[in-house]
């Protein structure tokens, strides 16, 4: 037994651990999850645990494919508040035969940070994670009620924010994310959380384990809490801004030793970021309401281009400390935190070793003369038929998960059309 | 110094195993497998028997060890590749299969240890109110159990006991990871930034950072 294993099944032992549950997303990001009783452990870390791979399709389930989910050992995490105790492990997913499932984003974001780790490249993921908090009351039916209506409980919403943030922090760092976090001013009752800068594989391990702490904490409070891009009209939406840092060896490419050349000589990583910004949109604002918070453009990128100071770039190129490498980073502002974060940094990573092996130029600054701004898709249909046709795509996630994804989101798509909204019978009804 | 005997009919392989050894503390001695056991040169190592034998590839000789009963107290762990494995995988001895790291090779010869009834020596370190039990994995501080990652823990597990001593980021990328992972060195920050969190501020502390070099703990 390797020494990985033995550590989960002694740990199991000594901590008195009921059920692991085994974690891996569907092809939209969302948390699926297999509970395996400890005694049925250890087969379950020698062999996988089979499971029906049409999950993973998300909505547009189709034929039943035999999947195996393999524990990642290294995984393994108590999860803070169960009791008993529960422990969760992230799993790769593979076929009967034991090779990499096509269909596993976790699998996809691995093979592009093999490929960045061929051409001796790592990459550094921090995030910036904006949600909702609103007090679960009423039917479920209307907008939510923001926490400042002076109506919840007998507390103060300060009591209950500051409560929450004590709690979901206590659980992120004993579930090994570090995070720090800050009070939302913008809109009333979002709340923003940092986690703190790791590989890209952890990070996305990190976001979805985030997004179930954050509703479970929320719920213990009689809250909950949303990732939704954009729940209220006229207030900012929730984002995920990613700070970006790429490194070769100890060296920060993105550093800019000479003073004038912003991004260093990771300019082409940039310049393909840029490049597949709009054909990987789909993926970095997955769903109808995603596009609605990129219309409001509160601060919301709108267009593709970079920039040092502008707060509605696609991409800002923060002023680190000076002569500090390893504060020098980009900032990717489009990404909202209800995105599938396997694809999305699969595609991230992907665009700019492209860019990188194609050596990119980079276009001017954002204001600047000649910096000829493309607009990002206005809506779902158009980035998924840009997702669709996109060769980056389909070489850095493989066509199997490029065509579950599409179908999925034309499916969304054309559900979304041919609904009647409220924005039609307000508008419409009585005057026409 | 803890003596550590090494058993190879390649050289390449012992020398090898020689350097890995000898990271973790032991002083290694290559051995000819054709031999009696022990080695050729009488400079008084060879008097009594070594604090570790390492036999790479040769199951036959690891029983030969077995049999003899000045080797009775020596823990044994039997290297043997990928390919050599059989249909009968050998089951008397603690097995490493190469490639492993330097955490594995350290645990695997805990194991030895342990088969021999020979774990009752400390096997925990305690720095204040914190305690790591290196038998069951289990950490506390002020009695309270802190749950680990195996990383955070085979981290954690590494400086405390080697306390006082300065590591290179890329030292314990090589200690605990073994490969370059992900992360780069980086990795081992992030690490020991989760370690420092979830030991909470009394001890956060005890992993000191020293500036352009690594890290360093401080029982």
């Amino acid at each position: 037994m390797r020494a990985e294993t033995d550590y989960v099944m002694r740990v199991v032992e000594e901590r008195e651990v009921r059920f692991v549950r085994l974690w891996f997303v569907d092809v939209v990001g969302s948390l699926k999850s297999l509970s395996v009783p400890v005694s049925e452990l250890e087969p379950a870390l020698v062999e996988g645990v089979g499971l029906d791979g049409s999950a993973i399709e998300a909505r547009t389930r189709g034929r039943e494919r035999d999947v195996y989910a393999w524990p990642d050992p290294g995984s393994f995490q108590i999860l803070p508040w169960t009791k008993p105790r529960v422990a969760r492990m992230c799993c790769d997913l593979r076929t009967p035969a034991g090779e990499p499932f096509a269909g596993d984003s976790r699998q996809a974001l691995r093979g592009v940070l093999d490929q960045a780790a061929d051409l001796g490249l790592t990459l550094q993921v921090g995030c910036e994670i904006e949600f909702f908090l609103f007090a679960n009351d009423g039917d479920g039916n209307g907008p939510p009620a923001p926490l400042d209506n002076g109506s919840y409980f007998d507390l103060t919403v300060q009591d209950v924010v500051s409560d929450f943030d004590r709690r979901a922090i206590e659980h992120l760092e004993q579930m090994g994310i570090p995070v720090t976090a800050s009070h939302h001013e913008v809109a009333p009752s979002q709340h923003e959380i940092h986690l703190k800068h790791t590989d890209p594989l952890s990070m996305a391990d990190a976001i979805t384990t985030f997004r179930i702490v954050v509703k479970e904490v929320a719920r213990d409070l009689g809250l909950f809490a949303t990732f939704m891009p954009k729940p209220l009209d006229g207030l900012s939406g929730s984002g995920m801004h990613l700070h970006l840092s790429l490194y070769e060896g100890e060296e920060n490419l993105f550093f800019d030793t000479e003073g004038d050349s912003p991004g260093g000589r990771g300019r082409p990583f940039l310049a393909g970021l840029l490049a597949h910004a709009a054909e990987t949109a789909a993926v970095s604002n997955q769903w109808v309401n995603s596009y609605k918070r990129i219309a409001a453009a509160i601060e919301a990128p709108t267009h593709v281009n970079w920039s040092r100071n502008g707060a509605n770039a696609l991409v800002r190129l923060p002023s680190g400390r000076p002569g500090q490498q390893d504060s020098a980073r980009l900032e990717l502002r489009s990404p909202d935190a209800a995105a599938n974060p396997y694809l999305l940094f699969a595609l991230v990573l992907g665009a700019g070793l492209r860019g990188i092996e194609r050596g990119y130029e980079l276009g001017a600054e954002a204001g600047a003369e000649g910096s000829g701004e493309a607009a990002l898709p206005g809506d779902l249909g158009e980035a998924t038929a840009l997702f669709d046709a996109s060769e980056l795509a389909r070489e850095t996630l493989g066509d199997r998960l490029c065509d579950w994804f599409a179908a999925n989101k034309r499916a969304e798509w054309d559900a979304y059309r041919a609904t009647v909204t409220d924005f039609d019978r307000d508008r419409y009804l009585r005057w026409l | 110094m803890a003596d550590a005997w090494i058993y190879s009919a390649e050289p390449a392989r012992g020398a090898r195993m020689a350097a890995q050894v000898a990271e973790l503390g032991f002083s290694p001695r290559l051995v000819e497998a054709n031999g009696d056991l022990r080695p050729s040169e009488s400079d008084g190592v060879a008097g009594r028997p070594p604090d570790l034998a390492v036999v790479i590839g040769d199951e036959a000789l690891c029983e030969r060890l077995r049999d003899d009963v000045a080797f009775a107290d020596v823990p044994i762990v039997l290297s043997i590749l990928p390919e050599d494995l059989g249909e009968r995988v050998p089951v008397g001895e603690e097995l490493l299969i190469p490639p492993f790291t330097a955490a594995e090779l350290e645990a695997r010869i805990v194991r030895a240890r342990h088969q021999l009834g020979g774990g009752e020596e400390a096997r925990c370190v305690e720095a204040g109110g914190m305690r790591v039990d290196l038998v069951t994995y289990q950490v506390t501080v002020g009695g309270e159990p802190v749950d680990f990652a195996f990383k955070e823990y085979e981290l954690l597990r590494f400086l405390v006991t080697h306390p006082g001593r300065v590591f290179s980021r890329e030292a314990l990328l090589n200690r605990v990871w073994g490969y370059d992972y992900y992360g780069g060195a980086r990795t081992v920050d992030v690490h020991v930034r989760r370690l420092r969190a979830k030991l909470g501020s009394e001890h956060a502390g005890r992993i000191r950072t020293v500036r352009g070099v690594g890290y360093r703990f401080d029982l």
